[in-house]
């Protein structure tokens, strides 16, 4: 087990430096960087700049430096703003990020799960036509819809919650409520669905029908034998989940005003501080990475058909 | 497990029947299809949406781009002409005015009401409110208007009668000693230029200079919003780059666009003044086509409808576009990158996926590989950076979308097609000696091709997503164009004043989504009935 | 529950009566089970012979009640169990006589234990469920169990889990579970099927083994008729949901009426009779039992057709010794005269 986990570790750094490689590259042969127009700088102006970003060394020795740097765990400097760098912009919103994401994932799945087996055992009852036209509205209505819905329902008809603002900046916790539902609501409805369709499968599985033919209860059927099999396909889900949940969560700031690390790059990009852009793309896949490798790791506790070969 | 064994032995033969009925699986898949309602329903709806998308140039709309300042965020109305909307507007303002002032008096509890109403900032309501029961006290002679205002309004309503809307739909030129007739749009541009510079009483050369410089400054003004955070010298650097590298081409292009658009204003001025007394004369009938003299050889086809006396059945947005046909030319975008995005992932997927799946070995190896570590990227992230980098237009959407998207679908074929690739009509077809190519395209492909189908259908309404998701945060379509994403994006900021403005198009995007996933769904039943739980 | 019972007299262990076990489909209602009667008593070996989608797993499933419903349903029909009816149980005393008064084991030992459990714990499960032991007791027996199935180093392997059985051992497994009970009737629902023929001798023996030494009622569903020979007393013979002819095994062999029953006794490859290079087999396939005309449903296959077998069905006639046969060729005249 051991083994395998550090074989799974060892596998993850060449998924990343392929992710930094790949961003370095994006940059360098940008069209139009943010110094476009040096050729009419002044000369002294100009070398000053490139040597400042090292600009002028060879592309490959700009690639050693760039990824010696990224290990240390240095992103470099901002191309925009000229009082902090990348690091600080980072940090400063990558915990408000973590925690909407956080919070979002974990509504999706108790949710997500409680409605999938709800449906699956009380299967065409109107718990399972309401949780699955739930879930279809969860696929089919984008994240930016829904989050202007809820806020006009929620924050300005009702005027039950704020309708933006985040807690960190006063703005108290029911601020987080909103966008964590908005964003929980596609992978929670991903998750009924396939909750639903799994634990049917498993219902209807040989091993479930020798647990009737034992005289087992209902309940103890669903909870001991169904669970973990039914378990399985969403947990492999999870790792494509993390990954909506990044990316929704760039919309979802968007829209609530949150200041979190999705905001700002979508400001970076605008503004094409490249830089800036990569090192949010770099901590985004670290993320990603991660959550990968510990969805793999209970994958295989789960199911014990896995050999650690 | 017998019961389920059962339903293949409706396929077989019956004695009883005396018929034997050979049922292929995708007539099978279609029969199911056909019971599933809900499919049934969201073939019909797709297929109105697909068909107004396509018709979308032919059919009675305004334009999509064609913007009337005048006619800002108007409300939806099916009865009501834009003319009375702004009338109404106006109206209601000078009730609202005058109720502040004290002229105007109410009830006690409707001033409770309407500064509650005023608190919470929902102007809609005080509007519809105050004109609502001005018109009545005015009705009754509880008021009336003073005679400023009254003024107000009748110059309002004479504007409102006589603005003219004029599109130019051509150029002519006569050629003197022909007198045939040449379209000026068609002409090369030097002489374009010649024409104005004649038209306007300048020369050739001073026109051209005066070209130069306009130009200069449209794109100073482009390059000035998209780097706003920069410094004006640097705009003037990057402005005077562009400008030396411009082609040739891209100058003239230019050029005959200013000239052209400049040529058909002159156009429009002389038909709004020759037109205006008619536009007041009850009798003129509009909308008019008809073909007006600018100056000398000059002349143009222009059709002249009255401005105020358009109806905007689902409102207008924030410079007075119509929201319909741009949901509609919208929906042309979004459709299309939906479709055409699938089309290529699916291509490329199948390609690659086939490859690795039938030839494994190192092939398979590589491209393995290769979608597993992009799997381990955040994509979408990607796709904005190349998006923020490369340019926002919608052939780089295409492309960094279709690039990303062959992955699931390249798994998915090479599952099938290690499945499929022992069985034993492949190794017949092989010991007869059959090329590789075909024995994947003419026989491995098409037996996955229900699994394909299926995941198409699915990942449809997922491209329109992503695109009308970087449509959302502004790295997609840009204006004039629009896309359900860039209109439900513009939309937000606004949507406690102009809901509409943000209705429409979501739902309009939704019910198509829906209608997908209803369709993938379906589909999916149909060729895998085991998936489903009714036998 | 128990006292009720016991005050009650019953002449058969297990008294099916007139049973129909229907399906919805698409294309119409199945009648996969309609309208059959047999009876079984202690210790007594029965063999439900038949094509595949006879009913027999059908039946089976119907006397445990583990028809999946929607889209299953029983119709009709009685299910006695010592004199009480099955069908009217509720779900608790219909609980305390699955796996405990009446247990099955099925076709495919491979997905027929959970594999995301221990087989410990599958088995400790089954036997607390049923009878007041400490989980130890439980585990002692089990234990127990899978040495009287034979599996070696029993105390070891039963934490393992299911996939590091191989097939014939799951099996065993299954077994080991299925008497752990000491169920009054095992139900075995083609138990060799899946399995190699080396290991199936094995299993079939161990069965009629268990069932001797525990005197424990077997119902056997096969389509194999030298399984049959070798191990019932008594044979049901079923065809398109319906039991053609049912009779002591010695009799059934040595004298089988009915056409199917002899077209499948036929088909067997012997090595003691002389063959002429070809084997014997029924012509056709079996009929869909969606909307079946009131006909003998063996009749397009049959060469003994006769023309009221197209438009009757034929009753059932008892040849004596429990010998039944439904047959228009043992009909009496005056039954042939209603037509």
């Amino acid at each position: 087990m051991t083994k395998y986990i550090i074989r799974r570790l060892l596998g993850i750094i060449p998924t990343l430096l392929v992710i930094i490689t790949i961003s370095f590259f994006i940059v360098r042969v940008a069209p139009g960087g943010p110094f476009d127009g040096e050729r009419a700088l002044p000369e002294v102006v100009k070398r000053n700049i490139e040597a400042k970003y090292h600009m002028n060394d060879p592309l490959i020795v700009q690639y050693g430096r760039y990824m010696f740097d990224v290990l240390r765990g240095d992103l470099g400097p901002s191309y925009r703003y000229k009082d902090h760098d990348v690091n600080f912009y980072i940090f400063q919103s990558l915990p408000n990020s973590m925690i909407l994401g956080v919070i979002a994932i974990s509504i999706s799945i108790l949710f997500g799960i409680t409605s999938g087996m709800l449906a699956a055992v009380r299967q065409n009852t109107w718990v399972d036509y309401l949780s699955m036209a739930l879930a279809v509205i969860g696929i089919s209505v984008p994240l930016f819809v829904i989050g202007p819905v809820l806020q006009y329902i929620f924050a300005m008809k009702l005027q039950w919650l704020p309708t933006s603002g985040w807690f960190t900046a006063g703005g108290g916790i029911k601020t987080i409520i909103l966008p964590a539902l908005t964003l929980a609501f596609a992978d929670f409805a991903t998750i009924a669905r396939l909750t639903r369709s799994s634990m049917l499968e498993t219902l209807r599985s040989d091993y479930i029908r020798t647990a009737k033919a034992k005289g087992m209860k209902s309940s103890a059927i669903i909870f001991k034998h169904s669970m973990k099999g039914a378990m399985l396909p969403i947990v492999s889900y999870l790792g494509p989940a993390f990954a909506g949940i990044i990316t929704g969560s760039v919309v979802v700031e968007q829209v609530f005003r949150i200041p979190g690390l999705g905001k700002f790059f979508v400001q970076s990009s605008f503004n094409r501080d490249y830089t800036l852009i990569v090192g949010v793309v770099i901590v985004y896949s670290v993320i990603l990475v991660i959550m990968n490798f510990i969805v793999d790791i209970v994958y295989s506790l789960l199911d014990p058909r896995i050999t650690y070969k | 497990m017998k019961p389920f064994s059962k339903k293949k032995s409706l396929e077989t033969t019956n004695e009883f029947n005396q018929v034997i009925v050979g049922n292929s699986l995708t007539k099978d898949a279609w029969r199911r299809l056909k019971k599933n309602k809900m499919a049934v329903l969201s073939v019909i709806i797709v297929s109105i949406y697909i068909l107004l998308a396509a018709l979308a140039p032919i059919l009675p709309i305004y334009p999509y781009d064609e913007i009337i300042l005048d006619h800002q965020h108007l409300k939806p109305s099916f009865t009501k002409s834009s003319g009375e909307l702004l009338l109404e507007k106006r109206m209601a303002d000078l009730f609202t005015q005058a109720w502040r002032q004290g002229r105007l008096e109410l009830t006690p509890e409707e001033d409770d009401m309407l500064w509650a109403w005023i608190d919470k900032s929902e102007a809609n309501k005080v509007w519809e409110y105050m004109f609502q029961r001005g018109s009545e006290m005015v009705e009754a002679g509880a008021y009336t208007f003073s005679s400023a205002e009254q003024r107000n309004l009748d110059n309002l309503a004479k504007k409102l009668k006589t603005d003219l809307q004029i599109t130019v739909n051509r150029v002519w030129h006569t050629v003197e000693e022909t007198g045939e007739k040449e379209n000026v749009e068609k002409l090369p541009v030097d002489q374009i230029v010649a024409l104005y510079a004649h038209m306007i009483g300048s020369t050739v050369e001073i026109e051209q200079e005066q070209y130069m410089r306009e130009i200069a400054q449209q794109r100073l003004k482009i390059i000035q919003t998209q780097n706003a955070e920069m410094s004006a010298e640097d705009h003037q650097l990057l402005l005077a780059t562009e400008m030396d590298t411009m082609s040739e081409r891209e100058k003239d292009r230019l050029v005959k666009e200013n000239v052209m658009a400049k040529i058909k204003t002159r156009a429009k001025e002389i038909a709004n003044t020759d037109l205006k007394a008619a536009a007041g004369d009850e009798s003129a009938t509009f909308p008019l086509n008809k073909e007006i003299a600018i100056q000398d050889t000059l002349s143009a086809d222009i059709k002249a409808t009255k401005m105020h006396d358009r109806r905007y059945y689902l409102g207008t947005d924030h410079q007075g576009r119509d929201m319909l046909s741009r949901i509609i030319y919208g929906g042309q975008v979004s459709i299309a990158i939906g479709f055409i995005g699938t089309i290529t992932s699916v291509f490329i997927g199948i390609i690659l996926g086939s490859l690795a799946g039938y030839l494994g070995g190192k092939v398979d190896y590589f491209i393995m590989r290769v979608v597993d570590i992009m799997y381990g990227l955040p994509y979408m992230l990607l796709v904005i950076i190349a998006m923020a980098i490369f340019g926002r237009n919608i052939l780089n959407l295409f492309f960094a979308l279709a690039i990303i998207s062959w992955l699931t679908i390249s798994r998915m074929v090479r599952g099938q097609i290690m499945s499929l690739k022992n069985q034993e009509f492949i190794e017949a077809a092989r010991s007869m000696g059959a090329p590789t190519w075909r024995i994947i395209f003419r026989h491995l492909v098409p037996n996955s091709l229900s699994v394909i189908i299926v995941f198409s259908t699915l990942r449809i309404p997922s491209f329109i997503m992503t695109e009308s998701f970087l449509s959302f945060l502004g790295l997609g379509v840009q204006a004039p164009y629009a896309s359900w994403g860039s209109l439900v994006g513009d939309a937000v900021g606004g949507m406690t004043l102009y809901p509409w403005k943000l209705f429409f198009p979501a739902a309009t995007m939704t019910i198509f989504l829906f209608a997908m996933n209803f369709l993938g769904d379906g589909l999916r039943d149909a060729f895998d009935p085991q998936s489903k739980n009714q036998l | 529950m128990s006292i009720a019972k016991a005050q009650k007299t019953y002449t058969h262990l297990l008294e099916v009566n007139g049973l129909k076990t229907y399906f919805k489909t698409d294309a119409g209602i199945v009648k996969a089970v309609d309208g059959i009667s047999f009876t079984l008593d202690q210790g007594e070996t029965l063999g439900i012979v038949g094509e595949s989608g006879s009913g027999k797993s059908v039946t089976n499933l119907s006397i445990m009640r583990l028809i999946q419903s929607p889209p299953g349903k029983i119709v009709d029909g009685e299910i006695l169990f010592e004199g009480e009816d099955i069908l009217k149980l509720s779900e608790s005393e219909l609980r305390h006589i699955r796996g405990n008064e009446i247990s099955m084991i099925f076709q495919d030992p491979m997905t027929s234990l959970n594999p995301f459990l221990r087989i410990s714990t599958q088995m400790i499960e089954t036997i607390r469920l049923h009878q007041d032991v400490t989980r130890k007791e439980a585990l002692a027996k089990s234990i127990e169990m899978l040495k009287l199935v034979g599996i070696p180093a029993a105390e070891e392997r039963i934490h393992n889990y299911p996939h590091q059985f191989s097939g014939g051992m799951r099996q065993r497994v299954m077994i080991a579970m299925a008497l752990s009970c000491e169920a009054k009737i095992l139900i075995a629902d083609e138990p060799t099927t899946a399995l190699d023929v080396t290991i199936q001798a094995q299993i079939l023996e161990l069965i009629q083994d268990l069932s001797k030494k525990l005197n424990t009622a077997v119902i056997l569903i096969t389509h194999d008729l030298g399984v049959v020979a070798g191990m019932c007393d008594t044979v049901c013979v079923m065809y398109a949901g319906k039991i053609v002819e049912k009779a002591k095994t010695h009799d059934l062999y040595a004298k089988p009426s009915h056409p199917y029953t002899f077209g499948l006794i036929q088909s067997v490859p012997r090595l003691d009779k002389a063959q002429d290079g070809k084997l014997f087999s029924i012509e056709g396939q079996p009929p869909n039992v969606i909307d079946l005309p009131p006909c003998c449903p063996f009749h397009p296959r049959c060469h003994k057709v006769m023309d009221i077998c197209r438009t009757q069905y034929p009753p059932t006639k008892d040849l004596g010794n429990g010998h039944e046969v439904s047959c228009w060729l043992f009909a009496d005249k005056k039954e042939h005269s209603h037509e």
